[in-house]
């Protein structure tokens, strides 16, 4: 198993570069963004098949599993090692998945979850709750931040009860809202609704978990969750988006992703020529009956061209990874709709994804 | 342009021990680490670019977090974040001999954090901004003379003027005293027409407010505009555009357009200060009960044709006219139910019907709702008292100033 990383890396999360501490020259440009991705080293003492990797901001975890499980921290904090994030880390010794937002990072153990506050260095967990036993709850085991009986949020109050009725199978969460996909393949939403993310229809917030409708009848199998907007794929391999699209990030055609790009031409370019500004440019697009969309406040279908199979997604603050497959190679595109930078197409095989805010995602090849 | 940078840092401190960098527990431990870098940047020799770099990723990040929830909702000190972010990437663009180009992107990234920042070290963005303001003056003069543009008039077609009956005219008095405002108008919420007590403007006096002047004084300044025929439309929207870019696209329709744009309920006059002094805050605000600091002033500039559709504001209002007229009608709070207020939570202070073209089926009783009306023309005030219902369209090139005091 090998794992790849690209985008943001201002912290390390990538690759260490290499004697950056506080008295030093601070990285260079291509430290901060790795434009290509560049396999990552792991960690030489933590030698296993399986490994888990999963992003916040400016930190990578991943965890080892499979005999003793470990967890590697890498990026901020993780030079400097101090007593507290080395208990952390030997504290973590057998448990079986890891989550991590920018302020928390959640451990699941077999007979309990944690919450650790990474922005105190302390010895003992925020939070911790010893999971049921096993054998109340059936069907296949919760990945975090799912767990027994609701979930793990962002921010206190840290642990949020769910409905069992819901039959929870997966949830994603953003700062503000959250995705949930259930045994059956319904997919609910709530939380902040400001931006169309929770595909009612409208701008309005909701509360408690509501279902998607215009998704009814039709069977999901996993859904990811970015900054303001949300996505799911069916079982069919179709990919659905709505929320936010000013940065492009739903894949539809996006006014301000139009912007970006013809600011970063015109920014390459002497300012003496033509002299159109991005408002004129802006208004050429009105005359050509351009259809920008801000907002997606229902789920669209995307039309992913050459048509494939999307196998997996996942979401960034303000954009959107994924995985498809040619069915007749076994080589997986992938490709990236993304705010300011080339929106470009990778192969390789067998690719697993998770992308985190910003630039900066993982893959497992 | 090294002249340029002397003057930046001569305004930031001396040091990177003297420069304050301090914030509370809710900015995360590693958005304070980039802040420092970038801090430390100013400092030590740095390439300009990954300045501006180290300044962008705390500029997204902190403008995530203020695109977060509502606008009541934004921590402070994520406001504060981003306008650290704007001051590092201005002084970034100040370095090493900066184009013309760099320097009005400086001004814009300074603007943006006036607009949706909050103020940090004495509002040190402003002193900055009205550095650069100066370059960009300097500059303007030095390059040879532009040929002026030819403005296209669009062919003239006068404003369709409302003929106001005597009977529903909104009152007028000429600089009453503050006793009998109180009596006749404040207290019995009665709207009128003030004349003569703004005649003492700069606005209106030494620095006649007109297109050239406000392109001299803010012309490269960034400001927020909304784009659409009114506020309740689908296709309305706010956009952010330098003043030179407003009057040119949507005053002087350099490229053509019809589209609507309005410079509307902005406070100018805190962004842009030299605009404040031209104008002076109406003696009759100390009949209120607030505290001045809490009067809102706000800039009103458009073509001819912007409309404010019906709606109702929670305080009492001084709409000063300075340039060009607007038509303005007035309904009472008493007949509310008979003007049809949406239901939404955002629209319930906004009236469904278009005053000037009624659906008569959908709203039979707004036809025979008594109102007052006017056509307020420059160095006129309208007293709009709190929760009357107004509504105003510009009959031609137009700027007003409002007063929100309580």
């Amino acid at each position: 198993m090998r794992w790849f990383g690209f985008g943001f890396n201002a912290f390390g999360q990538i690759y260490d570069h290499d004697k950056l501490s506080k008295s030093e020259k601070i990285g260079t440009d291509e430290d901060v963004k790795v434009s290509s991705p560049l396999e990552l080293t792991t960690g030489t003492d933590c030698c296993s098949k399986s490994v888990r990797i999963k992003a916040s901001w400016s930190r990578r975890a991943s965890l080892h599993l499979g005999g003793e499980s470990c967890l590697c921290l890498a990026g901020f904090g993780a030079v400097t090692s101090t007593e507290s994030s080395g208990a952390l880390i030997k504290h973590s010794r057998g448990c079986t998945d890891v989550y991590i937002s920018e302020s928390y990072l959640t451990l699941a153990f077999p007979d309990r979850v944690e919450a650790w506050d990474l922005q105190k260095e302390e010895k003992t967990p925020s939070w911790s709750e010893e999971i049921r036993s096993q054998s109340e709850t059936s069907g296949p085991p919760l990945s975090l931040p799912l767990v027994s009986g609701g979930y793990i949020a962002m921010k206190p109050p840290l642990y949020r009860s769910l409905s069992p009725h819901l039959k929870a199978k997966s949830l994603a969460l953003s700062a503000a809202h959250a995705i949930l996909l259930t045994a059956s393949g319904a997919v609910f939403t709530w939380g902040l609704g400001s931006h169309g993310q929770l595909g009612h229809g409208g701008l309005t917030s909701e509360e408690e978990p509501r279902v998607v409708e215009a998704l009814w009848g039709m069977s999901m199998t996993s859904v990811a969750a970015g900054g303001w907007h949300s996505v799911c794929i069916s079982d069919g391999g179709d990919l659905y988006v709505w929320g936010w699209n000013e940065s492009g990030q739903l894949g539809l055609p996006s006014r301000g992703l139009r912007k970006a790009l013809q600011q970063q031409e015109s920014a390459g370019a002497s300012y003496q020529h033509t002299g159109k500004t991005t408002a004129d440019e802006q208004q050429e697009g009105e005359k050509n009956e351009e259809v920008f969309i801000s907002i997606q406040a229902f789920p669209a279908l995307l039309d992913v061209t050459p048509s494939c199979e999307v196998k997996t997604v996942s979401c960034g603050s303000r954009h959107t990874a994924a995985v498809t497959s040619k069915k007749s190679h076994l080589t997986f595109d992938v490709t990236m709709a993304n705010l300011g930078t080339r929106i470009w197409s990778v192969q390789m095989s067998h690719c697993v994804w998770s992308s985190s805010k910003k630039s900066r995602c993982v893959l497992l090849m | 342009m090294a002249a340029l940078w002397t003057k930046i840092s001569a305004v930031l401190p001396p040091s990177e021990e003297q420069f304050p960098l301090q914030f509370s527990d809710k900015v995360e431990s590693s958005v304070v680490e980039m802040l420092r870098r970038s801090r430390q940047q100013l400092y030590v020799h740095t390439t300009k670019n990954s300045q501006i770099l180290n300044a962008q990723i705390i500029l997204d990040f902190s403008w995530e977090k203020l695109n977060m929830g509502t606008w009541r909702d934004v921590d402070k000190e994520w406001r504060r974040v981003y306008s650290y972010g704007c001051l590092f990437k201005a002084a970034a663009l100040c370095q090493e001999d900066p184009s013309a180009e760099e320097i009005l992107l400086a001004v814009k990234t300074c603007d943006m954090g006036l607009l949706m920042g909050a103020a940090i070290m004495e509002d040190i963005l402003q002193v900055i901004v009205r550095i650069l303001q100066g370059e960009v003056r300097k500059s303007a003069k030095e390059e040879k003379e532009r040929e002026y543009p030819q403005v296209k008039r669009s062919k003239f077609e006068p404003p369709r003027v409302p003929v106001i009956k005597e009977e529903q005219a909104v009152p007028r008095i000429r600089c009453p005293s503050l006793e009998s405002f109180n009596t006749n108008y404040l207290l019995p919420l009665r709207p009128v027409i003030l004349e003569g007590i703004i005649d003492h403007w700069p606005a209106l006096n030494q620095r006649p407010w007109s297109i050239e002047y406000l392109r001299s004084v803010a012309g490269c300044r960034t400001v927020p505009v909304e784009v659409g025929s009114r506020y309740t439309d689908e296709e309305w929207s706010q956009t952010l555009l330098t003043v030179n870019e407003y009057i040119d696209r949507y005053i002087e329709h350099k490229d053509g357009g019809k589209a609507v744009g309005y410079l509307a309920q902005h406070q100018l006059f805190d962004q842009i200060p030299e605009l404040k002094e031209d104008i002076r805050l109406p003696d009759y605000c100390c009949l209120g009960e607030g505290e001045e600091d809490n009067i809102t002033v706000n800039a009103w500039f458009g073509p001819g044709g912007t409309v404010s559709p019906l709606h109702q504001d929670p305080q009492q209002n001084f709409l000063a006219q300075v340039v060009g007229s607007k038509y303005i009608r007035l309904y009472s709070p008493e007949d509310s139910d008979k003007l049809y207020p949406h239901q939404s939570q955002l629209l319930h202070n906004t009236s469904q019907v278009e005053v000037e073209n009624p659906d008569m089926d959908r709203f039979p009783k707004f036809a025979a709702t008594p109102y007052l009306d006017c056509v307020l023309k420059p160095g006129e005030v309208l007293f709009i008292p709190v929760k009357h219902w107004h509504y105003v369209r510009s009959l031609e090139l137009s700027f007003s100033v409002s007063f929100w005091w309580s």
